[in-house]
């Protein structure tokens, strides 16, 4: 390409700041967003990575057991009778640790002597002295932390912590602090409390049990030893474990993926505005260039490089941006995680290279495609008419046929892939954004319905109104996009708010329909897929105190399942039948369900269902403490507390074939008459002494929504930036419309238009668009919403939502469309104070 | 001068360096379509300085349009030199008319952005000169001109007659053998514009250079070696004494 060309144009750039910068805006935020939602998934994936190492470390395989563990007499059959040398026992459980900011900490109990194989860093290059290595053994409660940790919370070698473990606090004291060579190996030690296996068994009250068996073996020992494994006990390859873990925010993670890059959609509607306006705006320009003999490739590479090098800055902003974002969205990602999947401690995030040259790629390729078609539009009309302004319209509206027939393929495409593609997400994804920019298509061609509509309507009123309608269509180029754009976003919302209400109100109905406890009595510490237990003697205490009728216990452990890994099983005594309403199929009767449980039969909630694909009748086997066993399930019922599904069993039976007596909560049941708050008082005296949570209904059932509305506080922040990105879409059409119209506008002006005339032609016509963007997106917003409830969420998490209809939402869309657009209209009014009507006069 | 049979005249030299046949021009308006130039002849000879004149509307503008390659013509051929522009494609047109025409328009449309210097040896430039011949090229021009003391301003720093002076230079820059102008003196006051037009058909005579000028103005058509006049899409009239009064 020619310097002077090149010089042509960025001179130009430099004479435009505001639109220069404008561009740079819609890059950046675009890219901001899809990477500070991609630094915070690669910040949880790796803080769970650094996990995993701490779990599994060089261990090749895990002889894991049920709910109880594993008796430790198996390992000493294994290293003393089988002569096993690469072996480790491993005792470990969750608690919380007040020294420790309160957070939830992983107590890892080793044997010194068997780990250097496994875990190096835990005993190599730590630089924990002597002194505490013979402290750990020796002195009862001694625990080792990492330096860092002690240096964010201010502990030294001899501080006691305080640990809540399960209904008591026991306190334990630090011996020694291991400092790391590197940053990653001090991450890993993050959140981790070290201590001699003896320790452990005696803190997590596991006695003579271990929570699982590392091994360093090939796969023909591996077999066997698997063969002379008692039964209950499971040998597994320790990535399996691990992947099992990645596997379950994987559909939480696309999701805020999908929901980023449809920011950066958003923003590319935007690029496309900026740089049409940019085209139109040097319309004489890149006329005088076409005479005077630059040929339309010249002036399509020149309009792409222009767009390659503003993309190239947005992008480096957007980076910055995004890094600073992404700090702001770790916390939620990590909360939800912590939420909904596992215990995840994330300090901070982690800036990925990789995510950071996705962004800038996505930044500069997503500018140079929305270029392109303005580029293109520049660069193929002849050179005579470049001078021409009409005849872009005149083009447009020529086009308008094939991009409605291109919008009916779109949609027909994406219609297709939502119906047949269920098996691949990413694919349902691609679905979606078809029809959205398949509806999209529409646009132009709606517009002009509209407008005519107005100009039938609001027409009659007088002048300003028929022109302020006539122009909306006379522009179509630039008014149409900038109404998809602001249609799309405000759609998006409609979309989302819809889902997450219909969500919502599915949630709570359900809650209402299960919870039918007056109080429930927990372990501080639960939550997602940890096992937290009790001792069962406090339900008989609570069982004594006056006006408890019914008490219903509650275990909830994970279990392997022959083919399906592992899966969280709940084990009640639910003596009380549940409204039929929350199971979704069942067979026979429905009142039957609950005594076929007792007869040894499950029911699994639909998640479980959907991802498993199994249905009342099929059949689930269970690697219980006595081998394993077909359950047969006898009903699917919706349950919206976990995405990866539970199978429900009679506690009977669950004790029947399981050796763990332990319980992890109750829920009581009030007498006729009596006063539930008396009832509570009652209990909470009755297991004083036992750190135990009573909640009552109202209480347990507000938690949840706290949690359903903190999961998805991210969406809503996306949805913010969305209608931001659109808003200065709208401004920019605006300026463009006023721009092209100088010579008409200083006309006006001269012939007797006052500028408060003007001023409502202007406000008229950004509201007319406005209006229209949103009356649009209504409809598309509630396609949007039914496709996220009834494609997108049911494959992504397996639940059935209700469909709610939200009218005030409406009412807002329409609002938030009308006046981000009448908003927009403030700068360009403020322009019109200042037009000059001579000069404008003058402009050819 | 009219051809016997009445029709179009036909006025095309011995050594013509652009000859246009049987040229027609059609423009969609709505469902209609409207001829501009209808079936037009004729030719202009190397060297020579050539005004066409005629109301508003008969069809001049498109005419240079067309022998400038800005435009195609509905049907008929159109020649400069062997190169019959008619039958390119626009990017060949466009490649044709960098290196052979320069253009002159009403509006001066200089590049605000680039400097008086930069406006001129763009056309060199881009006709793919060396720069140091380029940079020489401009000066000269410049000097011409009686710029050289203004080449580093920017256009807008001009006055209009300073702004088409540059326009002229840069259509010479690239040394085309054509220029085209577009009523060059349209937007100048009398005085200035005479000066202009002095200046423009001194140097395109002293280069030896053909001049095609589009006018309203009967003393730019005076001093033109022949003039074409343009009604209703048709050449009128041919020869050096057909302007009349009002045209």
């Amino acid at each position: 390409m020619k310097l002077i060309l090149l010089k042509t144009i960025l001179r130009d750039l430099l004479h435009r700041p505001w639109l220069t910068l404008l561009l740079i805006i819609s890059v950046a935020l675009g890219v901001a967003v899809v990477v500070a939602v991609d630094l915070a998934n690669a910040s949880a994936t790796r803080a769970f990575e650094l996990s995993t190492e701490v779990i599994v470390g060089k261990a090749t395989h895990q002889i894991v057991g049920g709910a109880g563990g594993i008796d430790d007499g198996v390992y000493l059959h294994l290293r003393r009778d089988l002569g096993l040398r690469h072996i480790a026992p491993i005792v470990e459980g969750y608690v919380g640790a007040a020294e420790l900011g309160g957070q939830t900490v992983r107590v890892l109990g080793i044997d010194l002597f068997a780990e250097p194989p496994f875990r190096t860093y835990i005993t190599a290059g730590t630089n924990v002295s002597l002194d505490a290595l013979s402290a750990f053994y020796t002195q009862p409660g001694a625990v080792l932390i990492s330096a860092d940790s002690a240096a964010r919370y201010g502990l030294k070698t001899g501080d006691p912590i305080t640990l809540q473990i399960g209904t008591t606090k026991k306190q334990i004291t630090i011996v020694g602090l291991m400092q790391q060579p590197n940053d990653v190996s001090s991450r890993v030690l993050e959140g981790l409390v070290l201590t001699d296996i003896a320790t452990a068994q005696e803190l997590l009250d596991q006695n003579g049990r271990l929570s699982r068996i590392d091994l360093i073996a090939t796969d023909a020992e591996a077999e066997t030893i698997r063969q002379t494994l008692p039964a209950g006990l499971r040998l597994v390859r320790a990535s399996e474990q691990a992947d099992t873990v990645t596997q379950l925010t994987a559909a939480f993670r696309l999701n805020l993926t999908a929901f980023s890059l449809l920011a950066l959609a958003v923003g590319m509607f935007l690029i496309y505005n900026t740089v049409m306006f940019s085209v139109v705006q040097r319309r004489r320009l890149l006329g005088i260039l076409r005479c005077i003999g630059v040929t339309g490739r010249e002036i399509f590479m020149l309009i792409l490089a222009e767009a390659a090098v503003l993309g190239l800055i947005g992008s480096l902003l957007g980076l910055v941006l995004g890094i600073f974002l992404g700090r702001l969205t770790v916390a939620l990602v990590t909360q939800t995680i912590n939420d909904l999947y596992f215990t995840l401690s994330v300090s901070d995030v982690s800036i990925d290279a990789l995510s950071l040259v996705k962004g800038l790629l996505l930044g500069i390729i997503s500018a140079l495609l929305a270029a392109a078609l303005p580029a293109y539009e520049a660069s193929s009309v002849p050179a005579v008419t470049v001078l021409q302004r009409s005849d872009l319209e005149d083009r447009i509206r020529r086009f308008l046929p094939s991009l409605n027939i291109f919008g009916v393929i779109m949609l027909a495409v994406g219609a297709g892939i939502l119906v047949f593609g269920q098996s691949n997400i990413s694919l349902l994804f691609v679905g979606v954004f078809l029809v959205l920019f398949g509806l999209v298509m529409y646009v132009p061609v709606l517009t002009i319905f509209v407008m005519r509509l107005a100009t039938a309507t609001i027409g009659r009123v007088g002048l300003t109104a028929r022109m302020s309608s006539r122009t909306v269509v006379q522009a179509l180029s630039r008014t149409s996009v900038a109404i998809a754009s602001l249609m799309v976003a405000v759609a998006v919302t409609i979309g989302v708010t819809v889902m997450i209400a219909s969500f919502r109100t599915t949630v709570e109905n359900w809650l209402g329909q299960t919870l039918n406890a007056d109080f429930y009595v927990s372990p501080p510490l639960s939550g997602a897929n940890r096992i937290v237990s009790m001792d069962p003697a406090l339900v008989e205490r609570a069982r004594a105190v006056e006006g408890v009728d019914a008490i219903e216990v509650l275990r909830s452990v994970t279990v392997a399942a022959q083919e399906l890994g592992d899966v969280r099983l709940n084990a009640t005594n639910g003596g009380r039948a549940r409204e039929s309403r929350i199971f979704r199929s069942f067979s026979g009767d429905p009142e039957s369900i609950y005594p076929q449980l007792d007869a040894g039969a499950i029911a699994v909630t639909e998640p479980f269902a959907n991802r498993h694909n199994v249905t009342e009748g099929s059949t689930v086997t269970l690697l219980t403490d006595k081998g394993a066993r077909a359950f047969s399930i006898v009903g699917v019922y919706y349950d919206y507390s976990s995405d990866q599904g539970s199978i429900l069993m009679s506690l009977d039976v669950y004790r029947q074939y399981w050796n763990d007596p332990a319980i992890s909560g109750f829920s009581v049941y009030v007498a006729p008459g009596a006063d539930v708050n008396q009832v509570e008082d009652g209990v909470r005296a009755a297991l004083g002494g036992n750190d135990v949570v009573v909640q009552s209904n109202r209480a347990l059932r507000d938690a949840a929504l706290v949690i359903f509305d903190r999961t998805f506080a991210i969406t809503q922040a996306l949805r913010v930036i969305a209608v931001a990105v659109a808003f200065i879409g709208i401004l920019s059409a605006l300026m463009a419309l006023q721009l092209e119209r100088t010579r008409e506008l200083g006309t006006l002006r001269a012939t007797g238009m006052t500028l408060r005339q003007l001023w409502q032609l202007t406000l008229l016509e950004s509201g007319l668009m406005g209006a229209t963007a949103g009356v649009l997106a209504i409809p598309v917003g509630l396609i949007l919403a039914a496709i996220l409830i009834y494609v997108i969420n049911l494959r992504s998490f397996g639940w059935t939502i209700f469909f709610t209809s939200v009218p005030e939402v409406y009412l807002q869309a329409l609002l938030v469309s009308v006046t981000a657009a009448l908003l927009a209209a403030i700068y360009p009014m403020l322009r019109l104070g200042r037009l000059q009507v001579v000069e404008a006069l003058r402009e050819e | 001068m009219t051809s016997p049979n009445g029709n179009t005249p036909r006025a095309i030299p011995q050594t013509s360096l652009i000859r246009f046949e049987n040229v027609t021009k059609m423009f969609q308006e709505g469902e209609n379509e409207r001829a501009v130039l209808q079936g037009v002849n004729g030719g202009i000879a190397r060297g020579e300085f050539v005004a066409i004149v005629g109301r508003s509307g008969s069809g001049k503008s498109t005419l240079l349009n067309l022998l400038a390659g800005l435009d195609t013509p509905t049907c008929g051929d159109i020649y400069v030199g062997d190169t019959n522009v008619a039958k390119m494609s626009d990017h060949d047109r466009t490649l044709f008319r960098r290196k052979n025409i320069g253009f002159v328009f009403q509006f001066f449309n200089l590049i605000p952005t680039l400097t008086v210097r930069e406006n001129v040896l763009m056309t060199a430039e881009l006709s793919g000169w060396k720069d140091n011949d380029a940079q020489a090229q401009a000066s000269r021009l410049l000097q011409a001109v009686g710029l050289l003391d203004r080449a580093n301003v920017f256009p807008d720093k001009l006055s209009g007659g300073e702004q088409q002076r540059v326009a002229i230079a840069r259509a010479l820059c690239a040394d085309p053998e054509l220029i085209l102008a577009d009523e060059p003196t349209g937007n100048l006051d009398a005085e200035t514009g005479a000066r202009i037009l002095e200046l423009l058909t001194t140097l395109a005579r002293k280069q030896g250079k053909t001049l095609v000028m589009v006018t309203h103005s009967n003393d730019v058509a005076a001093r033109a070696d022949r003039v074409l006049k343009m009604e209703h899409g048709k050449l009128a009239a041919v020869g050096p004494q057909v302007v009349e009064s009002g045209t």
